[in-house]
């Protein structure tokens, strides 16, 4: 982009960035004590952290308060360091599990292994919002979204069966992808592929450097 | 056929036999992926047109079919219904595993919900590689498979066991 | 014996006398029955299994059973480096590979905070663009033979290979390019190129003229089409539905103008389609619109392609910052996006996969509710899924 554009991209960007403030300061005044965080890339995105139990609250209040009546999607996060390695490919079978508190999590902070995570987006001011909530180690559970969001059916079963994570009130919690008999929850970082265990990929680093050139 | 089962039919017989058969092939499509587009150019696209080749696409059941083409990524999720359609399919019957997903896994291969090759469950004739092949590359195997069927002894194929129904 | 043999002819003559009131009864009440289709069915074109409860020849209750393609993209997306993470994604979406790619690049793009240079986003463009007129060809061609008529597909895998070739002239790639980098695209546009594309814009601009006519005009299409399967807006929003599905109802958002993301949508002069009937018949009419408009952005864009590089500078071994992104554009199916964390590695930490096609079909238990058997076909025609797409 030539400088005079990334000058307009800027002035844009200033722009969208008050009203993602003005976005936080409503989710936080709707929610009170249960809006614990937020984080905004000017021009870019929003990021609000709530409690577990503001989970549904903060989708109302999305929707009512911010106009986001488009329900984009709902995953998880598990914030656990790979006990694999960064690739997989290590070949011992028991890793040294890495040192607790080594987990860091991502915008808007967090303090659980697991985290919920739900973007809306409003199609009337062409913004975003995604709204994280954390869970407790002990209890992987959390309201569903179904009353509000009639999209978050196949998301919630999505999220139950990729991290074992529970949602209340949910009618159908089962497998939607894999057969009935499959075991284990996939995305969690402790999930091996094994695959990769028994043969490591020489893949991982794709790019050889040439003779004579420097590592950038 | 009780001659050409009990391998004693006379070769000029079984020639013509297998001229009739290779130029007959009812294709059975069983397309899963990407693939399932490059068969589907195969078939319908003017510009391939598999019929030219003497092969008969849609066949009403796998019951009619010669030849299954399995097209795409196999999940553990599709095996069972692969098995069954295997299975339903009479005696001489052929398999073309088409892609590198259907061959071994392909981009996959690391997956914890894709099967590493068909040729785990059921006998394969001839692979085509590719990702997705090109629709030559289908014709091609196509044409390797009926080089296959022009030469071979009828009475090895010709098992006669009856057609297992679930 | 004699008993079981009393037992059976007192249950034949109960079912003969069941038979004789059958004809009786249809008008009153029908014993239900339950159908199943796939999960290997040209209907569904991919392999959805749908498993309909029905009363009579209306639904009762139906429900798609997913996973038969499911590959897990986003646990394997967490072992490959950002680079050969492109090669995976073009595989979700099948028909329109390079607009898959584009998202996951722009938001890698964004974590490393590089921008391409201007030349490249409008080859970006152009190619995803290309790619949706190969994706709803193909669509366009597809409804039409689930609803009876045969011909069309026939004249769609004709002229879809034009735009292939084009594809393929390009980027080598005839269906899975893996053209795009991050910081810009692999090559520049071979010799004789531009000229070559615009006269199978041409040739699309004809293909969408003759299917206005061929499908849109025909009187049975429409009859099959017309007042099946409404998504009202706000439902459809609810659901997550995207694209044309619910440009179809009214609603005027499409991410190639109101996005945020760096491509070269603002300096072309194109219109957004919308229709405010919100059915089948409307969700067909807005595809072959948008497809027409595809070709026209694509003579623009290649009319006022700018000179420059078409690679930012870029290290060559790839580490992403760390940081959370999200970047969607506007695929042919709907909304595709990528949410990537990063924790400044070679491979992502975790990437979340929008995939348009799996809210497109979450609201198909809905919509099926009550319909009649053909009905369904319609429906799941004309919402267009792409079952890479759902499963992923």
């Amino acid at each position: 982009m030539s400088s005079t554009e990334t000058g307009a991209d800027a002035e844009a960007g200033a722009q969208p960035d008050r009203r993602r403030e003005d976005w936080a300061d409503k989710m936080a005044d709707a929610l009170g004590e249960g809006c614990l965080e937020h984080h905004i890339i000017p021009g870019s995105d929003l990021w609000v952290r709530v409690t577990r139990d503001s989970w549904t609250g903060a989708a109302t209040a999305a929707r009512d308060r911010l106009g986001c009546a488009f329900f984009d999607w709902l995953s998880a996060i598990d914030w656990l360091p790979s006990p694999y390695g960064r690739d997989m490919d290590a070949q011992e079978d028991n890793p040294e599990p890495r040192a607790a508190g080594a987990t860091e999590q991502g915008y808007a902070g967090g303090e659980t292994r697991f985290q919920m995570v739900m973007r809306l987006y409003s199609v009337t001011d062409h913004l975003g919002i995604t709204i994280k909530a954390d869970l407790p180690d002990g209890d992987l559970s959390i309201d569903t979204l179904i009353p509000i969001f009639a999209g978050a059916n196949w998301h919630e079963r999505e999220a139950w069966e990729m991290f074992g994570i529970r949602f209340n009130g949910h009618p159908d919690l089962r497998n939607i992808y894999l057969p009935g008999e499959f075991e284990g929850n996939p995305l969690r970082k402790d999930f091996p592929l094994l695959a990769r265990r028994v043969k490591p990929w020489p893949g991982i680093v794709d790019v050889e450097l040439f003779p004579g050139e420097e590592d950038s | 056929m009780g001659l050409v089962a009990s391998g004693k039919a006379p070769k000029p017989l079984t020639k013509l036999l297998n001229l009739s058969r290779k130029y007959s092939i009812w294709m059975y499509q069983w397309g899963l992926a990407c693939c399932a587009i490059e068969m589907g150019a195969v078939i319908g696209s003017p510009r391939y047109d598999v019929m030219r080749l003497g092969v008969i696409p849609f066949p009403a059941s796998p019951r009619q079919a010669d030849l299954v083409v399995i097209s795409g990524t196999v999940t553990d999720k599709m095996v069972p219904s692969i098995l069954r359609l295997y299975e339903q399919m009479p005696d001489p019957k052929y398999v073309i595993s088409m892609g590198s997903c259907a061959n071994c896994g392909g981009p996959y291969w690391d997956s914890y919900s894709v099967t590493k090759g068909i040729d785990q469950i059921i006998p394969v004739d001839v692979y085509v590689p590719g990702c997705p092949p090109r629709p030559e590359a289908l014709l091609e195997g196509i044409v390797l498979l009926q080089e296959r069927i022009g030469n071979e002894d009828p009475a090895v194929r010709w098992k006669g066991g009856p057609i297992v129904v679930d | 014996m004699t008993a079981s043999g009393t037992d059976q002819r007192q249950q034949l003559a109960y079912v003969a006398a069941q038979a004789a009131d059958a004809r009786l009864n249809v008008e009153i009440e029908t014993e239900g029955m339950t159908l199943n289709i796939g999960p290997q069915h040209p209907a569904t074109h991919g392999t959805l299994r749908l498993v309909a409860r029905l009363d009579g020849e209306q639904v009762v209750e139906a429900e798609p059973i997913m996973g038969y393609m499911h590959r897990g993209y986003e646990k394997l997306a967490e072992v490959r480096t950002y680079p050969q993470i492109t090669t995976l994604i073009n595989r979700i979406d099948w028909l329109g590979s390079f607009a898959n790619e584009v998202p996951f690049i722009l938001a890698a793009e964004k974590l490393m905070e590089v921008e391409a240079p201007p030349r490249a986003q409008w080859i970006r463009t152009a190619l995803f663009e290309l790619s949706r007129i190969a994706n709803i060809t193909l669509f366009l061609g597809d409804m039409a033979v689930q609803l009876g008529a045969v011909t069309p597909v026939f004249m769609a895998f004709r002229d879809r290979e034009f735009v292939l070739n084009q594809i393929e002239a390009a980027t080598g790639g005839r269906f899975h390019p893996n053209f795009d980098r991050i910081g810009g695209l692999k090559d520049d546009l071979p010799r004789g190129w531009i000229e070559d594309t615009k006269q199978a814009m041409e040739k699309m601009r004809n293909f969408c003229d003759e299917f206005e006519e061929l499908v849109l005009g025909n009187e049975i299409f429409q009859a099959r089409c017309r007042g099946i399967g409404i998504v009202p807006p706000e439902v459809g929003l609810a659901y997550g539905l995207s694209g044309a599905n619910v440009r179809a109802s009214g609603v005027d958002w499409d991410l190639r103008r109101d996005g945020q993301e760096a491509l070269a949508y603002d300096q072309i002069d194109w219109r957004v389609w919308t229709h405010p009937d919100g059915d089948s018949f409307a969700r067909y009419w807005v595809r072959l619109q948008e497809t027409r408009e595809a070709t026209h952005m694509v003579d623009q864009l290649l009319d006022g392609l700018p000179p420059g590089p078409i690679m930012a500078k870029v290290p060559r071994i790839i580490k992403v910052p760390g940081g959370e992104a999200y970047a969607a554009t506007e695929n042919p199916l709907g909304e595709m996006g990528y949410y990537i964390v990063s924790k400044g590695d070679l491979v992502p930490f975790r990437v979340k996969i929008r995939s348009a096609s799996f809210s497109n079909m979450s609201i198909t238990p809905w919509l099926l509710k009550g319909v009649y058997v053909p009905d369904i076909i319609t429906i799941l025609a004309s919402l267009y899924f792409i079952l890479g797409d759902i499963d992923r």
